[in-house]
């Protein structure tokens, strides 16, 4: 008894683990993000102060303008208004998410940001941390690699 | 014994490592204001103070970072 009270301690103190590629999004996440198979879903975390999402997102916009993938935005201010105010000021046509009580980015808990993610069925296909130049040609070539 | 209190030490031990909390990369705002940076608020007087310090030590550079201090490259 003590012994796995012991480990129990021991093991509460390890973080949570990052989704990664080949890892499955909770079935609650799914749900919310409103996921429908077979489609490749690009979801792309972002906030208003992060200066390299808003390099990329007008990029991102034009992924879904061209209907290359579904795209999903999840923005992660704290106070949505933030967030809003970015959308409109960047024209973003793909849906939003605000996701102000965290839930969604703590469950993907991501290594840096911005961070895309290619979601299919479910399942992780890829990640994408940090700034990327010309992000919209890698997206491309990556779903047509998946496609 | 010993195994149990070398487990209760090692228990103890990772409990005060989890109370030190992680900053997460979407928790990096206040990080990224403009008031965060080396330079501080005012750009002005960070520039006075740079041309100051380049004249003084004959070298430049090396005083600030590039981004918006959210963990991206």
């Amino acid at each position: 008894m003590l012994k796995k009270t012991l480990y129990s301690l021991l093991f509460s103190s390890v973080a949570l683990m990052a989704l990664e590629t080949g890892d499955s999004v909770p079935q609650d996440i799914q749900e919310k993000l409103k996921l429908e198979s077979d489609k490749v879903y690009v979801v792309d975390f972002f906030a208003s102060w992060c200066k390299s999402c808003k390099k990329e997102l007008p990029l991102i916009t034009n992924i879904y303008n061209e209907k290359i993938a579904e795209v999903i935005g999840i923005n992660v201010d704290k106070n949505q208004e933030d967030g809003e105010k970015l959308v409109k000021e960047l024209k973003l046509s793909f849906p939003i998410v605000y996701d102000s009580d965290k839930r969604l980015v703590e469950a993907f808990n991501p290594l840096g940001f911005p961070a895309v993610y290619y979601v299919k069925n479910g399942q992780v296909l890829n990640v994408i941390f940090g700034a990327v130049e010309e992000i919209d040609k890698k997206i491309k070539e990556d779903i047509k690699a998946i496609k | 014994m010993i195994k149990i209190l070398l487990l209760a030490m090692s228990a103890s031990l990772f409990m005060g490592c989890s109370l030190i909390k992680e900053v997460k990369p979407w928790e990096k705002e206040t990080l990224a204001k403009p008031i965060m940076q080396f330079g501080g608020l005012h750009p002005e007087v960070t520039k006075f103070e740079s041309h100051v310090y380049f004249s003084k030590e004959a070298s430049r550079g090396g005083s600030g970072v590039a981004g918006g201090g959210c963990g991206c490259n």
